[in-house]
């Protein structure tokens, strides 16, 4: 496991030595974006109203933002779920250009696939803990507020070593979870002899 | 005579506190797990989290964005008046969470279901929720939980009917596999408190379950032998299927599992699952008949002399 503090725009060559388990930590301009938007774009075929170009890291995040003394407060934050985004992560990955996504839940096979081309990588808090990461985040802007509300507009950041966040999906493809899940499938055995369940154990069919 | 001055006070404050400061059985079960370990990722990643909560708590700020359904657990004294009556009580409640989803200590996160029209403030049918409970006496104690999204959306919330040949053990599969599909990847914020309703019609089965998840404390064991030791059981072989904080493999996989049961039908038994994140949102306030108010840890839910018959 390592660490890696990375810098916005990130470049191929920083993606490229990231693996699954590494911890991150990210610098510079990004932005934010849960379901609406991305239904607003890619469904009702509106066009993004800014350049991905200088910030192609993407926080899956429904934030708590305040307006005190005519600027913008971030009140609270914490990454959400991506995999609710599958359906239109592969197009969000591809013509966004990330090359970086911060969410929980990991995402789906069509988005690794999609990643695993376009040099991008997925990475999920280990905590919750909003405001340890308010101090390293800076709202800068912010788009469609107007068109879906607060907490799905594309909020403008500027991050400060905004992190950690460990790796779950690297730009080869692997997947920290789908590993994972070959150890927990093994304990899900013992668990179930030690409770005396029978590994052949079926319902009764009700209905 | 509770006046409706003290109820709108005792309400907004309540809804603030549970968003904003999670319960000490929660961050001292925290504790336990930081001190459990010299060093490694888990025990960074509590302390984190405890440090957030603490700052949570001095900046008046939501532990977590996502502060969820707002649902309401009234317990009434049978002896209490209260000005406007219940439906005052429920008018104000509704206020209150609008006001405090104004004032940022909740997000807008209730819409309609099919169109998605956010009214912004958290208001809508059903919503927020009130559960009742009547009990002896004038006092009248509120408890206000704010039920996050996660671990209502990504399967923490399940249900099953099982047949009594399949007993003990069909329900204790059924709650570790549950358990393992809805904390994938973190998914509803692990080491989750994970509420079991075992009996009743699926919606009684349900209603216990989120209630054992949403209140009642860390460590409380059910007063029944049987059902503490089912408790006792799945708690501990649910942290040993490694799933760990947030998914991620280290540390323990569950908090705290608490079962509740009703009688149920001769056909079957209706089993049902409710997981809290591992920052369980809930804050209690009495209010006596005097005027005098009481801030409690222990939402002291269950009215274990009911269970006698």
């Amino acid at each position: 496991m390592a660490k890696y503090n990375l810098k916005i725009p990130l470049q191929d060559r920083d993606i490229e030595k990231v693996r699954i388990g590494d911890l991150v930590y990210f610098s510079g301009k990004a932005f934010t974006c849960r379901s609406r938007l991305q239904r607003y774009i890619f469904d009702e075929k509106h066009s993004l109203p800014f350049s991905t170009e200088n910030k192609n890291l993407l926080i899956h995040v429904g934030p708590i933002v305040r307006k005190i003394d005519n600027q913008w407060k971030l009140i609270s934050f914490m990454p959400t779920s991506s995999i609710r985004f599958e359906k239109w992560g592969p197009r969000s990955v591809k013509e966004w250009g990330l090359k970086a996504i911060v969410g929980k839940t990991t995402m789906g096979e069509g988005t690794i696939k999609s990643m695993k081309k376009n040099k991008c990588i997925h990475a999920s808090p280990l905590c919750v803990s909003p405001n340890l990461w308010l101090d390293s985040i800076n709202i800068r802007n912010v788009y469609l507020y107007k068109e879906l509300g607060s907490i799905e507009a594309a909020w403008q950041l500027e991050l400060n070593n905004l992190g950690p966040f460990i790796v779950d999906i690297d730009c080869q493809g692997n997947n920290y979870f789908d590993n994972l899940d070959i150890i927990v499938e093994k304990n899900r055995k013992k668990v179930y002899g030690n409770l005396r369940i029978p590994e052949n154990f079926k319902y009764t069919k009700l209905y | 005579m509770i006046n409706e001055k003290i109820m709108e006070k005792v309400i907004l404050n309540t809804i603030i506190k549970s968003s904003c400061v999670i319960p000490n059985d929660i961050i001292a079960s925290f504790h336990q797990i930081t001190e459990s370990k010299k060093t490694g990722e888990e025990k960074d990643a509590f302390e984190n989290m405890v440090k957030s909560l603490e700052l949570s708590a001095k900046r008046k700020n939501p532990a977590c964005p996502d502060t969820g359904w707002p649902l309401f657990f009234y317990k009434i004294g049978n002896d209490a008046v209260i000005e406007g009556g219940i439906l005052k009580l429920e008018e104000i409640s509704r206020k209150m969470v609008a006001r405090a989803t104004k004032e940022g200590f909740l997000r807008s996160t209730m819409k309609h279901p099919i169109t998605g029209e956010d009214p912004g403030n958290n208001i809508g049918p059903h919503v927020p929720n009130f559960d009742y409970k009547f009990v002896p006496g004038n006092a009248i104690q509120l408890t206000y939980v704010a039920k996050g999204g996660g671990s209502e959306c990504f399967g923490g919330t399940r249900y099953r009917m099982i047949a009594f040949a399949d007993g003990i053990k069909g329900i204790e599969k059924f709650v570790i596999d549950s358990y393992i599909s809805a904390t994938r990847a973190g998914a509803i914020c692990p080491p989750g408190i994970l509420g079991i309703g075992i009996g009743g019609t699926a919606n009684i089965a349900a209603n216990i379950a989120k209630e054992a998840a949403c209140l009642r404390i860390i460590d409380s064991r059910h007063p029944e032998p049987m059902i503490a030791k089912m408790e006792e059981d799945l708690f501990h072989e649910i942290n040993n299927l490694g799933i760990g904080i947030m998914g991620s493999g280290k540390g323990p996989s569950v908090l705290s599992v608490n079962i509740e049961y009703a009688y149920t039908h001769i056909a079957g038994i209706a089993v049902a699952l409710s997981s809290n994140c591992c920052i369980s949102r809930r804050a209690t306030t009495i209010i006596y008949d005097d005027g005098k108010i009481e801030e409690l840890v222990n939402p002291d839910w269950f009215d274990r002399k009911e269970n006698n018959g």
